[in-house]
């Protein structure tokens, strides 16, 4: 039995035809052409697959894809816009902070939404933070560089820097 | 040349990869979704010892999906790594089995439309069971006279082997006279070591995607650290043509090691791929990969003898290697594990037996390090003892005979050897003791309290790949390709992987150095079997060393050409000899112009696009390359931790990590390598380990909610940990450079053990040190005080 869900992806309507058992990391994936939420244990122990559901943060691979019927999803193909790359991502790159890349989409989801709820954290508070992700290539030590960058940077007001995609 | 000098390397740049990874539609081989694709489940063995009797299919063949058991794929053995030469490279692998010999072993696989579709025939399977047996887990067990055979035949080359006492291989070695020179010495330390069984924890999955064409050919998207090796083994297995396969480099999500040896999935999937004439891809779940691949368990004992002044006279090694069920680099593993023993310190008289032995366990695999994380641990302890023994500072008694400058290294086993040209350990070590404050440094018996601190060192290295100046067991062979395009920007083309650590990135620079043009002129190009040249595969630490000496070559002939071409432009220029290249950055291109005249020039746009008009023939060049040597990349740690003599948690207080890199191509990148290797090592000293239950089962039963590895809160303060480079230079590497990648986590452990003897005056044998054993062993301390 398939359950017709309506709800904005990255800002656009999307309409589709989901199971009722389907998750909603397997849908943006293999149906919705998303693959930056990824899967790597599918028990909600990485952090990997982290997308926004009306702005908070949620394991999409423990959401069913019927819940978010009627809400917002943004995922990390979602962040940067009109080709520009939001100050987190930017300092990801500037702060060498990303290695294999795999974990990559979860943290700066993460990150982005903290520097929402707290435009000054401190470094335990990142680390607190961003607990829940995983990370096997960087020791988490340029993550956190790129976390207090970022927030720096958004501190002074350019919140958004031009990189060409 | 002073780092000054260099126009890229040792600046910062931003990786070619970066914006697709940070806006997540870089693409790995596990985000390929093709049209009409199945997708696939593996029936692997419920049971850790048994015999196949019968597989029941109609039922899930009944469903729809397509089923492959033993009957259905050749059943020739293998070795799903082909980084040795043949003939000694050991085979004990099939794509399936109807002899289980771990409780995970491949015994059937199905295919279909959904991932669900597929679980349901999976457990549609119907499979009987002979000869349960109980197994064998542990390697003594294993080696007595009446235990089961693991394995009965299995191939070395094409030689037939009968396997004896499960013991899957030997290598014995030895040079003086060990039992004299014990005799003689003033003091003989004598210890008994068990590393953990490491999960790689990889973030990535192991996955495989195969794609049919209609001409007979496929194509393959996979994991890997080699592309071609890939494409070689599916070649051998199946009988097809390698120009009939395809293999495609993607990005690889993290591997350690774990994708040196093509992952089961691969030909696997392959079968199935054969079988439906459809496009197939299987991602393994996290449950399914921890059962896949761990890193070596070595049971050491180590005995090392030294005079009263502080020279080591003997050091003996026996390496006992719980293999688990199959062999994938056991062999050439007890040649570097010996090479990393006699390569720590100069033990004079050596004797060395390795064992590999088989038990009902999980496959082991090079894992970051490939036994160096192992040997350095147990040889750092030995050496902090032997140390403190004689009253010699730590630091003092390594220097005093560690292998350095001017001596033999052979960290790749016996028959891969060369001489040290570069070596930052003294200035490494100077440095460290100041930065980590070394004469703060207390006996562990003035410790009270609580919380006690303490202060360690751990020295190690690795190679720099596996090249040697003659042929040994280890390949080591790469190529590039480099290209003009007729805008005058530059098509960079490799076989060899990037982990991750940017070692592409690195050759970008190399490339860009070599030829005085900015990297931002040079594409990495994404490539594939069928275009690019054979590379062993990325490993060995050898990235940047290997790939990077090849690069140096592909650019110096590539510029050759340039400026021969170019000489028939500027006329007036005397000789090629007298031609730049350089940036114009009005222009905005690359241009060639006479020295001291920089108004004589022509871009590298207009030279490769008369180059092709006139036939002068495109401006490309192609360079294979076989490393010479494989030059030590020190690293030495040093650490300070707290322990909690309540709880037993020990916490990092302070890092300081040293590499002797030599020349440092990117600088962000490198520190990088320190960090995430000091997490893992980390993890390796204090966390991480599988356990079994008797059956044969994974006592966290494949969860990683019982296989933690280090988290954000697990690291030391950012202030806290310190990286730092020695000042060399590797005559032998590309504009002296050399690898970094395992080096960075080999001295690890010894430096955290010997940082909590330091603090608590308790040595451990056993890998991890938790909470428990710490706390265990303070209380059998204060029994005996």
């Amino acid at each position: 039995m398939k359950i017709p869900i309506h709800f904005i992806l990255n800002g656009e309507e999307v309409s589709v035809e989901v199971e009722p058992n389907e998750l909603l990391l397997n849908l943006l994936r293999e149906k919705l052409g998303l693959t930056g939420p990824k899967y790597v244990c599918g028990i909600g122990e990485c952090g990997a697959c982290t997308v926004l559901l009306d702005g908070e943060p949620v394991l999409s691979c423990l959401t069913l894809a019927v819940d978010v019927d009627g809400h917002e999803v943004t995922t990390i193909e979602g962040l940067a816009k009109d080709n520009e790359l939001t100050a987190v991502q930017k300092a990801f790159i500037e702060e060498a902070a990303v290695q294999c890349g795999y974990c990559t989409p979860g943290f700066i989801i993460m990150i982005d939404k903290l520097l929402k709820e707290n435009p000054n954290p401190t470094e335990e508070e990142i680390r607190e933070y961003i607990r829940g992700n995983l990370c096997r290539c960087t020791g988490y030590v340029n993550i956190v560089k790129a976390a207090l960058k970022a927030a720096e940077e958004l501190r002074k007001n350019t919140s958004l820097i031009k990189i060409k995609k | 040349m002073t780092e000054s000098e260099h126009l890229f390397i040792g600046k910062r740049t931003i990786r070619k990869d970066a914006i697709p990874k940070v806006t997540g539609t870089m693409k790995f081989s596990s985000d390929y979704y093709i049209p009409g694709m199945l997708v696939g489940r593996i029936y692997k063995s419920p049971y850790a010892f048994a015999d196949v009797r019968h597989i029941d299919t109609s039922e899930a063949e009944r469903m729809g999906a397509v089923v492959i058991t033993p009957d259905d794929v050749p059943s020739k053995l293998f070795n799903p790594r082909l980084v040795s030469v043949f003939e000694v490279t050991y085979k004990d692998y099939q794509v399936l089995t109807k002899h289980p010999r771990y409780l995970g072993d491949a015994i059937a696989a199905v295919a279909a439309p959904t991932e669900e579709k597929a679980q349901r025939a999976l457990e549609a399977l119907r499979v009987e069971f002979d000869n349960i047996r109980k197994p064998i887990l542990d390697p003594f067990e294993a080696m007595s006279p009446n235990a089961p055979q693991i394995h009965d035949r299995i191939l070395k080359g094409d030689e037939r082997i009968d396997v004896k006492n499960n013991v899957g291989c030997v290598l014995e070695y030895s040079e003086g006279d060990v039992d004299k020179a014990l005799k003689n010495a003033d003091l003989v330390v004598e210890r008994r070591f068990k590393t953990n069984r490491r999960y790689h924890m990889q973030l990535e999955p192991k996955t495989a995607l195969c794609i049919p064409h209609s001409d007979g050919s496929i194509t393959i998207y996979s994991t890997t650290q080699t592309i071609h090796n890939t494409r070689i083994l599916i070649g051998q297995i199946f009988d097809i043509p390698l120009s009939k396969i395809n293999v495609v480099k993607v990005p690889i999500g993290g591997s350690f090691g774990s994708s040196i040896q093509i992952n089961p999935v691969v030909p696997i999937t392959v079968a199935l791929c054969l079988k439906a004439r459809k496009p197939v891809k299987i991602t393994l779940t996290r449950e399914e990969d921890i059962y896949d691949h761990v890193a070596y368990q070595m049971h050491f004992k180590i005995r090392a003898g030294v005079t009263k002044d502080g020279r080591l006279v003997a050091g003996e090694l026996e390496n006992i290697m719980d293999i688990g069920a199959h062999q994938i680099q056991a062999y050439p593993l007890l040649g570097t594990a010996l090479g990393w023993f006699v390569s720590l310190y100069k033990w004079r008289n050596i004797r060395y037996v390795g064992k590999a032995v088989y038990t009902n366990k999980v496959p082991t695999c090079a894992f970051r390090g490939y036994g160096a994380p192992q040997v350095s641990w147990a040889v750092e302890t030995v050496i902090d003892e032997i140390a403190e023994k004689l009253g010699m500072d730590p630091v003092d008694f390594r220097l005093m005979n560690y292998v350095g400058k001017g001596d033999v290294f052979w960290g790749q086993g016996p028959t891969v050897k060369s001489i040290i040209r570069s070596d930052g350990v003294p200035e490494l070590m100077e440095r460290g003791k100041k930065l980590i404050g070394w004469h703060r440094r207390r006996l562990p018996s003035e410790k009270t309290g609580r919380y006690r601190r303490g202060i360690g060192v751990g020295r190690s290295f690795h190679t720099s790949g596996a090249g040697g100046p003659i042929s040994g067991e280890v390949i080591d062979y790469t190529g590039s390709i480099l290209k003009v395009n007729e805008d005058g920007t530059i098509d960079y083309i490799t076989a060899l992987q990037d982990h991750g650590g940017g070692t592409l990135d690195a050759h970008v620079k190399i490339i860009a150095e070599e030829l005085g043009v900015p990297p931002d002129l040079i594409n990495l190009v994404w490539s594939d079997t069928q275009t690019t040249l054979y590379d062993v595969c990325t490993h060995a630490s050898r990235g940047t060393y290997v790939g990077g000496g090849a690069a140096v070559q592909a650019a110096k002939q590539l510029k050759e050409k340039i400026f021969n071409y170019a000489i028939r432009v500027l006329e007036k220029a005397v000789s090629p000899d007298a031609l730049r290249l350089g940036y114009d950055k009005e222009l905005k291109q690359a241009v060639v112009y006479v020295v001291d005249n920089p108004n004589m020039k022509i871009t590298l746009k207009d030279l490769a696009t008369l180059a092709w008009q006139r036939n002068w023939g495109t401006i490309a060049t192609t360079v294979t390359y076989r490393s010479k040597a494989a030059p030590p990349s020190f690293t030495v740690y040093f650490v300070e931790v707290e322990v909690d003599t309540y709880t037993g948690k020990v916490r990092p207080v302070k890092v300081i990590g040293g590499a002797d890199v030599g020349t440092v191509i990117n600088p962000d990148f490198a520190a990088g390598q320190l960090h995430g290797g000091f997490a893992q090592g980390w993890g390796m000293t204090v966390l991480e380990d599988t356990p079994y239950l008797e059956n044969g089962e994974l006592m966290n039963r494949g969860f990683i909610t019982d296989y933690k590895i280090v988290t954000a809160q697990d690291m030391p303060k950012l202030e806290d940990f310190q990286v730092i480079f020695a000042h060399t230079y590797e005559p032998t590497g590309p504009h002296g450079a050399k690898g970094l990648g395992e080096a960075a986590l080999n001295s690890v452990a010894g430096a955290v053990a010997n940082a909590i003897y330091n603090a608590i005056g308790v040595r451990f044998y056993e890998l991890p040190i938790t909470p428990e054993k710490v706390l265990e062993a303070l209380k059998r301390r204060e029994g005996g005080e």
